[in-house]
């Protein structure tokens, strides 16, 4: 079970050493609005409630070991969402797997889980690589127009917007790897959209949209659907699954 | 024609890519009652926003209760904010119902959480949005029964003409007996006015529209409610009490929010009522006698409710939880049944004592955060004029005590315009802030490493019904400044942190709190000017406030700040919590000559009458210390 309280520090487990279960899960229909910290605090409880052997941590608040990718903006959904997860003992992953399944709301249910190597870096800043698949709808929305303003947009270098009152900007040479016209159910634009996150800031897919369709002259589009098909750690040109294999373990810093 | 029941969540979905917060729209949350298949349907609705309202243990009970009927539905309801309903405005989306996302209007009732006086513009709003008629007397056959109760209800009368009914007391003992008589009569096919009638006829259940206002030499200017010939309606509508609270579910909230909430805890309510007879105090007249829940089953449920939610705190929750003859018994009980699952225990307040600190020990585990008392105010002879039994001994014990165990930030809470008060009792209360502090470094050590400070904050006393003030006026509000002024000069030392409320918003919760029915026009006028959550210090417009009672004809300070004849009949006379005007009149002498009363949990009875008007008692199962 879980380490006391009162354990002395030398007595208490060392992260490192304890289980890493990783675990994929969904964002869909209306969770996909749930804010990042809050879709963190109802993970947390969903974990609770599984009865797994969590891991707390050792600082003053004691809480839960559980990290988890990048943030997804609010009111994107994904298929590809993780967090891994420190327990105090191995579980069998597909009875951990199913026991937080019965404890997870269906919207966010958890679709994967395996044990991954306890020294890998953080998700967060490991998974630098994405995958999103985008649809517009409106009128004089149509797909070819949209790729031509994210040439546009390209070419340009950099996309400066507002969030909130706060100008950012984000290198878009760096940031976007690519768009391409896709398939899909229903009317609307469909593209596929890849993404790297890295020293030049991470580009959403909104931004991107939303300059390419100002650049290009559009009309604004009545709705915009984004969903994260995919994320990835890119290593030398190579993209590595979340769950591996996993060829470098290499001395990154611990976790 | 009754509003057509169907799910129109998908009129919402498309708002919320444009809004603040979109997660308190979502429901679905963890343990919400998804199946809402009636036939009967009610809507219970906390007129704030979500994060304020799905902490609340009134709607919480009731909705369980009520779910767990065959045959009847609960769902919850929160005002959305400003942004959401301009939208849901512009685009012709009516109030919706969480779990169905139903339109309210197509309930056949829909209750009001009455949480505090400043939200009755929000339930205008709630009524507006949702396509109802604001009043009573507006609505016609098909439109669901609107009802009302919580604390605030001890003085509904400035919201009488909205209510179809009122429920006086503990909610959980008449809500299903009320929806029941609702679905009967309405499947009886009988009219409106006879549906309100039989309502009568459910014990604690106050219908306004049966009762007229009589202003006479023997009232105050607001006048008193009779019950209107022929209509079976009582003179005096007593609570419901619920008489053994072992039997009623001690595990309230199951849902568990997507969204964080201002009390983002679980919450098992260990006692309700509290006997210590401060003066001031609504809620301690109001939900007397004191009923204790025994600490096996807080204990029990406590980790069960843990286990099924996932939280990582749990509130021990009442009027003063320290004064739970068991509590040492259920805070050991906690803090072994949950040792090592990274949880947390906590307590709202803290009792000026040591036992008080004791408690707060056992709670914090190795946290020492800031520790809060309430002494109310700055002087023994004030302390006894509000019947807060703590002497100044008390005070330091406490503090000593407290900065001993490893507290560093103290913060003591006090109340500014209390009978009797001079300016003098106001320079003491930064005498015993500066004697906190001084204590503290005698423990801690001075200079600013030591880290140790005190911060006050100083309410405004806002004289409520059933209380032993409800006689007295409220302070002026340029009185009020002025002594707040004199606090803030008075404390000299950096490290005490002075806070304050705000005169004008305690102003018009003092006119709210004792105006009678003729007070509507009042907060009809400020909602049609664009008042809404008047509790949100960034939304309170005293501007708007003043011009609606201008234009009622009203003087916000002359209602509010009007001492009332001990005599006198009083708007909310006719809605009884069970305790004595003789009881209330009594202490208010004995307030004036600064005579305390005990703690009938404690010694023998004092003699408040509720115990034999309602005939039940104090539930009590150890020994109070």
């Amino acid at each position: 079970m879980n380490q006391p309280f009162d354990a002395r520090p030398q007595d208490l487990p060392v992260k490192a050493e304890l289980a890493r279960l990783r675990v994929r899960y969904h964002k869909d229909s209306r969770l996909a609005y749930l804010g990042h910290l809050d879709l963190i605090s109802t993970i947390e409880r969903c974990v609770r409630r599984s009865g797994l052997p969590f891991s707390i941590g050792n600082g003053f608040a004691r809480r839960m070991r559980v990290q988890f990718s990048g943030a997804l903006p609010t009111g994107t959904s994904s298929s590809c969402e993780l967090f891994d997860l420190r327990l105090t003992e191995e579980v069998d992953p597909r009875e951990a797997l199913e026991r937080l399944r019965r404890a997870t709301p269906a919207a966010l249910a958890p679709r994967e889980a395996a044990y991954v190597p306890g020294r890998l870096p953080a998700l967060e800043a490991w998974l630098d690589r994405s995958s999103w698949e985008v649809t517009l709808e409106g009128d004089g929305i149509d797909a070819a127009s949209v790729l031509s303003g994210i040439e546009l947009v390209r070419a340009e270098g950099v996309i400066t917007f507002l969030r909130g009152d706060k100008e950012k900007h984000v290198d878009v040479a760096s940031t976007l790897v690519g768009a391409s016209a896709a398939s899909g159910e229903g009317s609307g634009a469909h593209l596929v959209v890849e993404t790297r996150s890295g020293s030049g800031g991470s580009l959403r897919p909104q931004v991107l949209l939303d300059a390419a369709v100002r650049r290009a002259g559009l009309p604004s589009p009545d709705v915009v659907r984004v969903r994260r098909t995919g994320q990835w750690h890119e290593e030398d040109g190579r993209l590595v699954e979340p769950f591996g294999p996993f060829c470098t373990p290499g001395p990154t810093p611990l976790s | 024609m009754r509003v057509e029941r169907e799910n129109l969540f998908h009129l919402v979905e498309p708002l919320l890519s444009r809004v603040e917060h979109p997660a308190r729209y979502l429901d679905h949350e963890w343990g919400a009652c998804e199946e809402q298949d009636g036939p009967f349907h009610l809507c219970m609705v906390y007129a704030d926003v979500y994060e304020i309202g799905q902490p609340n243990l009134g709607v919480a009970i009731l909705y369980n209760q009520v779910n767990a009927q065959e045959g009847m539905s609960c769902e919850r309801c929160y005002l959305p904010w400003k942004d959401v309903s301009e939208l849901m405005r512009e685009k012709g989306v009516p109030l919706l119902s969480l779990e169905g996302a139903a339109p309210l209007a197509s309930f056949d009732a829909v209750g009001f959480t009455l949480a505090h006086e400043l939200i009755a513009t929000n339930v205008l709003e709630a009524l507006d949005l949702a396509g109802i008629p604001l009043t009573s007397s507006e609505r016609d056959e098909d439109d669901p029964v609107i009802l009302g109760g919580g604390p605030s209800a001890w003085n509904c009368e400035p919201l009488a003409e909205v209510f179809d009914a009122v429920l006086l007391g503990d909610g959980e003992e008449s809500i299903v007996e009320v929806c029941s008589c609702i679905r009967d009569a309405r499947a009886e096919g009988v009219s409106r006015a006879e549906l309100l009638r039989r309502l009568v006829g459910v014990p604690g259940t106050y219908v306004p529209s049966l009762y007229e206002v009589v202003v006479d030499e023997s009232s105050t200017r607001w006048g008193y409610a009779v019950p209107r010939a022929g209509e079976g309606a009582p003179e005096v509508v007593h609570k419901r009490c619920v008489p053994d609270f072992a039997a009623t579910p001690a595990l309230a909230q199951k849902i568990v929010p997507y969204a964080g909430i201002v009390q983002d805890r679980m919450s098992i309510e260990v006692l309700r009522g509290c006997a210590r007879g401060c003066r001031f105090c609504q809620a301690g007249m109001t939900y007397r006698p004191v009923r204790e829940r025994p600490a096996e089953q807080v204990v029990s449920c406590g980790v069960e409710g843990l286990l099924a939610s996932g939280h990582n705190e749990i509130s021990l929750s009442s009027l003063s939880t320290t004064d739970h003859s068991q509590c040492e018994q259920i805070l050991h009980g906690l803090n072994s049944a949950l040792e090592g699952r990274g949880v947390r225990v906590s307590i709202p307040s803290q009792r000026l004592d040591s036992f008080g600190v004791d408690m707060a020990a056992a709670v914090a585990g190795a946290r020492r955060g800031g520790l809060t008392f309430a002494p109310e105010a700055g002087s023994q002879r004030l302390r006894d004029v509000i019947n807060k039994n703590v002497s100044e001994e008390d005070v330091e014990w406490a503090a000593r005590n407290a900065f001993e165990a490893g507290w560093r930030r103290m913060k003591l809470y006090f109340m500014m315009g209390l009978p009797t008060e001079t300016d003098e009792d106001v320079i003491g209360i930064a005498r015993l802030a500066e004697r906190v502090l001084e204590i503290g470094r005698e423990v801690v050590g001075r200079g600013v490493k030591s880290g140790v400070s005190v911060s006050i904050s100083v309410a405004v006393l806002v004289p409520k019904a059933y209380t032993p003030f409800q006689w007295c006026g409220q302070l002026e509000p340029d009185e009020v400044r002025r002594r707040q002024q004199l606090l803030l000069h008075e404390v000299r030392d950096r490290a005490i942190r002075v806070s304050y409320h705000d005169a004008d918003v305690s102003l018009v919760e003092g006119a709210l709190s004792r105006m009678g029915r003729a007070g509507f026009s009042l907060v009809r006028r400020a909602w049609e000017l664009g008042c809404r959550f008047d509790a949100w210090s960034s939304e309170f417009r005293f501007d708007l406030w003043l011009r609606a009672a201008g234009e009622c004809g009203f003087d916000l300070a002359d209602v509010a700040c009007e001492e009332l004849p001990l005599s006198a009949r009083l708007p909310w006379d006719h809605t009884s919590p069970g305790v004595g005007k003789g009881f209330l009149q009594r202490e208010w002498l004995r307030a004036v000559e600064g005579v305390t009363t005990p703690d009938c949990t404690r010694t023998s009875c004092t003699g408040c009458g509720v115990c034999p008007t309602l005939g039940v008692s104090n539930v009590i199962w150890g020994e109070r210390s």
